[in-house]
């Protein structure tokens, strides 16, 4: 029960005057964030970065997280009002909650989705809270080669549960790993990947990498469909808010099904887009009213939004207690604690409590807000969405410039960001996963060092990550889920021998990346 | 008009020109074990070899009409194309500017510019808009958050 005291000292820290503000402002840019397309959560969170170096660590990441909050649900009131998904994650909500907003329930529809969201989010920040001192006093006992393992894992759930396809997301993350690399080594201090140009020695910025990733990326993308926001009405009637949520708990099995499987992809990292769409299809499956199921359903709108938020809350369990952030924007976050001079990982829970304890209290405390403020602005925002894209597509352009260049008041910087606009705007189009890519960017160096030190210990031999079982566990469970998309196409092979050649050299190259 | 083929071929060739250029230049740090452990070149050098082999089999995978890309011949219309480009290079010209211009005297130059010229906005609200996004990044940037943006070599040869 230590884990309740040291959480109602984290109230004592979360509810406090400024807090509470700093949760409202956060909360609002995040909304703001997610409903404008082209901004979204992980750029909007790298935006305001510069912005918090000199608060205290734990104001900081109370304002980061609420920004996340409002902006997963920001997401989701362009979806439904207007068909337009704000967020990645919740494209899976335009598929039923825009038929239901579209014949006149717009607020059933929202309410809905809000509900069950917070419903989502709370059960992933009450699994952070029991869970997470627990995970951190196990890694506190990790060596090098632990840690290396878990990092394996980490990327091989990408490959094995991410839903994009296999190689793919091999080729995201090994290039975010080559940029990991770029500037000075930290472990021989020499200089890697610079490629002659002397400004490089500094590395790769990964806040650098988001703005033209997912800024530009994603406005290339949205500016490619001319889209005309055709909105339902967005007038709230509270009365209905009332009895939509009241309704929820009849799909309590939907509700805790999709819960499940948000925290299972945020802990392992999957992310929130890949939850909210396995979650969606698996309730399509189950659901006694699956094949209605894009016209309006109820459970359409609760499964996808449910696993969202579950996904996106416990993306901070692996951030908080072994230094792996489980979606794009934990990575981001986590950049910031270490620009803030904290050190991710176990060692949170031991030296910087108030910090730990303050942040999980402030996530039930930053939903509840961002419950009460989404719904209140809902006219606002969608009132935003008006403005013609033309007008807001250059002002988001300049806001990205802005971030990249003030990142290390770098014109280099500029540049990089819009050649890593068009590499994010191809990876879209093509079905690259992203999130890896700035994963890999962010906890690259880490993985690498953990491997270098685990060679160190070993003297070279590759047997050190089976001299344990924890660790063995680990390396095997990492290798099978890097080998599942291949099991899961054996079936296919075999029933279809025609297309056998190009199937073999895929089995060829994944067992080739698996030796590696 | 632009293929999926066309444009799966072209990333994958992309990618794997990155992982060549990781693979060469990592190969002067050093790959391999030497008496001060793993050589700083090696952990490149793998990513490197994987980048590569991970776009030769996507580059096989875009050649070979496969299920999945004949569903989607066609990767960007040439509607698309032009909106692309209405949005891209405009953004170009304004990073380019950035070293002479300055950022305040680019970004409204590029807002008016983005307006104005394909008649979305008349002219005096175009000049409008583009004066108050200066003006709003100077006061946040410049004055509330004290991080300086650049002026510009145009500035600097008039005294700013």
């Amino acid at each position: 029960m230590d884990n309740l005291g040291e959480l109602l000292h984290g109230f004592s820290i979360a509810i406090t005057l400024p807090h509470l503000a700093l949760m409202v402002i956060g909360v609002l840019l995040g909304i703001l964030v997610g409903v404008l397309p082209g901004l979204g959560a992980p750029n909007g969170v790298s935006l305001l970065l510069p912005l918090t170096f000199g608060m205290q660590p734990v104001s900081a990441i109370i304002l980061l997280s609420s920004m996340y909050w409002g902006a997963l649900f920001g997401g989701s009131v362009t979806s439904i009002l207007f068909n337009i998904p704000g967020e990645p994650s919740s494209v899976a909500t335009t598929f039923d909650g825009y038929p239901m907003a579209r014949d006149g329930r717009p607020t059933t529809a929202l309410a809905t989705a809000f509900g069950s969201a917070a419903f989502g989010a709370l059960i992933g920040v009450i699994l952070i809270t029991f869970l997470a001192s627990w995970v951190a006093q196990v890694a506190l006992a990790f060596g090098p080669a632990e840690y290396f393992a878990v990092y394996f894992l980490a990327f091989a759930s990408f490959v094995g549960m991410g839903g994009a396809a296999p190689i793919k997301t091999i080729v995201a993350l090994a290039i975010g790993f080559a940029i990991a690399a770029i500037g000075i080594d930290t472990v021989s201090g020499s200089v890697r990947l610079t490629m002659g140009v002397d400004e490089l020695v500094k590395g790769v910025n990964f806040v650098v990498a988001v703005m033209g990733l997912f800024g530009i990326g994603e406005l290339l993308v949205a500016v490619e469909e001319e889209f005309h926001a055709r909105a339902v009405s967005s007038k709230i009637e509270w009365r209905e808010v009332f009895r939509a949520i009241g309704r929820l708990p009849r799909h309590s099995v939907a509700l805790l099904r999709s819960a499940a499987i948000g925290c299972w992809m945020g802990i392992t990292p999957g992310g929130p887009t890949a939850a909210s769409f396995m979650s969606y299809g698996i309730a399509r499956r189950f659901s006694r009213r699956g094949r209605y199921f894009g016209t309006g359903e109820v459970e359409g709108i609760i499964s996808p939004e449910t696993a969202d938020h579950a996904a996106g809350t416990s993306a901070l369990l692996p951030m908080l207690s072994l230094g792996i952030p489980g979606s794009a924007t934990a990575a981001v976050m986590m950049g910031g604690l270490m620009i803030w001079g904290l050190n991710p990982g176990p060692m949170l829970f031991v030296d910087q409590k108030d910090f730990v304890w303050g942040l999980i209290a402030s996530m039930y405390v930053g939903n509840i807000v961002a419950v009460a403020l989404v719904l209140l602005t809902v006219p606002v925002f969608a009132a935003l969405m008006r403005i013609p894209f033309v007008i807001i597509a250059p002002l988001i352009v300049i806001i990205c410039v802005v971030g990249a260049y003030s990142v290390s008041n770098s014109y280099l910087d500029v540049v990089m960001m819009l050649g890593f606009g068009i590499v994010g705007y191809l990876f879209k189009k093509l079905f690259y996963p992203l999130a890896p890519l700035v994963l890999a960017i962010v906890i690259g160096d880490k993985a690498e060092d953990a491997f270098r030190q685990s060679m160190l210990m070993s003297k070279g031999s590759l047997g050190i990550f089976f001299a344990n079982k924890l660790v063995t566990c680990l390396i095997v469970a990492g290798i099978a889920l890097l080998l599942l998309p291949l099991v899961l196409q054996l079936p296919r092979l075999w029933r279809k021998p025609a297309s056998a050649a190009t199937e073999t050299t895929a089995q060829e190259t994944a067992r080739e990346k698996v030796t590696i | 008009m632009i293929s999926r083929r066309a444009l799966e071929l072209a990333t994958a060739v992309l990618t794997g020109s990155f992982g060549l250029t990781v693979v060469v230049s990592s190969l002067d740090n050093g790959i391999g074990w030497s008496s001060a452990g793993v050589e700083a070149g090696t952990f490149p050098f793998l990513t490197g070899i994987i980048i590569v082999l991970g776009s030769l089999y996507n580059l096989v995978r875009g050649v070979v009409p496969a299920a999945t890309l004949a569903s989607v011949p066609i990767a960007i219309t040439s509607i698309e194309l032009r909106r692309l480009a209405g949005l891209f290079v405009p953004a170009a010209i304004f990073v380019a500017a950035i070293p002479l211009a300055g950022m305040y005297v680019a970004s409204a130059l590029y807002i008016f510019a983005v307006l104005a010229i394909p008649r979305r906005q008349s002219v005096p609200r175009a000049l409008g808009m583009a004066a108050a996004t200066a003006l709003a990044l100077y006061v946040v940037f410049e004055r509330m958050f004290q991080v300086s943006l650049p002026h510009g070599a145009l500035a600097a040869a008039f005294g700013f």
